[in-house]
């Protein structure tokens, strides 16, 4: 089969490799009809997540067919369309009996590597180094499915795949970060980062109520689609004025947002001169892992008592950051990869009623053997570029 | 083969600040002229070199007014000027103290100049048409005339 796989640094390759088998009895072989690059391929794509190796097939967001089926599969059968979340989860063991499929305790074969980096393994993430398992991504023509009585998403309508692809991911995590914000109804949010996942974030923040919903992103198309489609009632360009703290404070009556959402990661590429360069020769020199100016920032703009919600995805170490503004303000941190399962069905009910259409956020829809410039494309935010489809 | 070009406008900036920091400090007395008529032409050099950057319209620039593209035509023209200029006042004939320093100087300047991506945008190696020739939807048209996507369910 085709897939698109790792081969260094900035260089991603559409290669044959041997098509996937059943493994174990609650696995599943799906032929993928829509598979998407999501903004943390990207860290993958550009060297700073640790264990990536040469020939690895990458892609986390993924659907399809089902073609076979382990002994143990009793609730799918060969046809069935699925969406697959892209954290494996066993389904048994005690994170998961709690809801927190993405901590899952027995789908990390590495579970050590990751003992020592975070102190604790998460879950297994499909395509996503071998940190996280080792497993086979989604961007490719078929894909074993582990733990398939658990995870994937049956769909029993004629919704398109680009409606209904995002609940892999992008959608129950922009969703998860707004979620972490406790909106019941008139709060004012900031969303670091109008990305995809910012594009959900901002989007299901207006679902579930907030009142004042501000988009901080430095590209004008992004932020605009924020506004047009996402349903942003604000915006700032921190690429024509750097403040963002002081920006935030003027738009909600010098208070600052109640909640802050930061959708941004370990990238972040703001345009504080001197910090900026700072980060940037750590990262380089691999002095450190994280550029967390997006956190820095959500935390200092955050009103005192307020909630910083962090789903922009982060890889190891930050320098500088402000425990004094967290501590003080009396802060409240909720972060997470997110547990897609936990949300899957809710979300998955809120498209079949109309309440969202998360196909907005798709600029491209193109072959998988475009994806090694579909990735140059993204990663430089070229030619209005929100959120690439590849179809294999 | 396009040739390499990997530096992209926040390493170039990188370089600016760091070069135009040692030439205005310890690259005189590091290059043996100190306070010499080459010395100061060299702190000059620096002072100048930063300054601009920092008037650059790159991640790294403070009032961000100088083009990227004009900022390297600057770095050339200002390498090839302070090589020119111990020819022009006639120093290079106090010996080579008094010129070689200028010229390594141009020459690393010109090298920089050489691999730095005049976009900006550094290791970029896509085929953009590629992509948009293959892409089945208006990324244009649906950002700017889509519709509202998400309408409030829960209060």
């Amino acid at each position: 089969m085709r897939a698109t796989v790792w081969s260094g640094r900035n260089t991603v390759q559409v290669e044959n490799v041997p098509d996937p088998k059943i493994l174990n009895d609650r696995d599943a072989i799906v032929r993928i009809t829509s598979t998407a690059i999501c903004g943390s391929d990207l860290h993958l794509y550009d060297g700073y997540v640790p264990t990536v190796k040469k020939g690895d097939i990458l892609g986390h967001e993924f659907m399809g067919e089902v073609v076979e089926t382990g002994r143990g599969v009793s609730n799918l059968k060969a046809g069935d369309r699925v969406v697959v979340p892209f954290p494996i989860a066993c389904g048994n063991c005690w994170s998961c009996e709690h809801e927190l499929y993405a901590l899952c305790e027995n789908s990390n074969p590495n579970a050590h590597l990751a003992e020592k980096m975070f102190g604790h393994a998460t879950a297994g993430i499909f395509g996503y180094s071998h940190l996280t398992g080792g497993y086979a991504g989604g961007q490719s023509e078929y894909a074993r499915v582990p733990f398939a009585d658990v995870g994937p998403i049956k769909i029993e309508d004629d919704l398109t795949d680009e409606q209904v692809l995002f609940l892999s991911d992008i959608f129950p995590t922009g969703f998860m970060g707004a979620e972490f914000c406790e909106i019941s109804g008139g709060e004012s949010i900031a969303v670091f980062g109008a990305g995809p996942v910012g594009q959900f974030a901002i989007a299901s923040a207006v679902l579930l109520g907030a009142e004042q919903v501000i988009a901080i992103d430095q590209y004008d198309y992004r932020l605009q689609m924020a506004v047009n489609q996402a349903g942003a009632t604000d915006v700032i360009n921190f690429g024509e004025d750097a403040s963002i703290v002081e920006q935030l404070k003027e738009l909600t009556g010098g208070r600052g947002p109640d909640a802050v959402i930061d959708a941004v990661g370990m990238e972040a590429t703001h345009g504080h001169g001197l910090l900026h360069t700072y980060d940037r020769v750590k990262q380089a020199t691999r002095s450190e892992s994280d550029r967390g100016h997006a956190l820095r920032d959500a935390i200092l703009a955050c009103r005192p008592g307020g909630i910083v919600s962090v789903i922009g995805v982060y890889g190891g170490l930050m320098d500088k950051f402000p425990t004094g503004a967290f501590m003080n303000k009396g802060l409240t941190m909720k972060t997470g990869q997110c547990h897609v399962h936990r949300y899957a069905k809710r979300l998955y009910e809120h498209i079949r009623n109309g309440d969202i259409d998360p196909s907005f956020v798709v600029t491209h829809r193109v072959g998988l053997d475009v994806a090694p410039d579909a990735y140059e494309t993204f990663k430089h935010k070229q030619d209005e570029c929100v959120k690439v489809v590849l179809k294999p | 083969m396009r040739f390499p070009r990997p530096v992209d406008s926040t390493l170039h900036g990188v370089v600016d600040y760091s070069a135009g920091s040692l030439l205005m400090t310890a690259f005189p007395r590091l290059a043996g002229i100190s306070g010499t008529q080459a010395g100061r032409q060299v702190r000059v050099a620096g002072a100048i070199h930063a300054g601009y950057s920092t008037l650059t319209k790159y991640p790294l620039g403070v009032v961000k007014a100088i083009p990227f593209p004009a900022h390297l035509a600057l770095d050339a023209a200002g390498a090839l000027a302070l090589a020119a200029t111990p020819f022009v006042t006639g120093q290079y004939k106090r010996g080579r103290s008094q010129w070689v320093p200028h010229v390594a100087l141009c020459l690393f300047e010109l090298s920089s100049l050489a691999i730095t991506d005049p976009t900006g945008r550094g290791d970029f190696h896509g085929n953009v048409e590629a992509v948009r020739e293959a892409n089945q939807e208006d990324p244009h048209r649906k950002i700017y005339d889509g519709r509202r996507a998400v309408r409030p369910v829960a209060a």
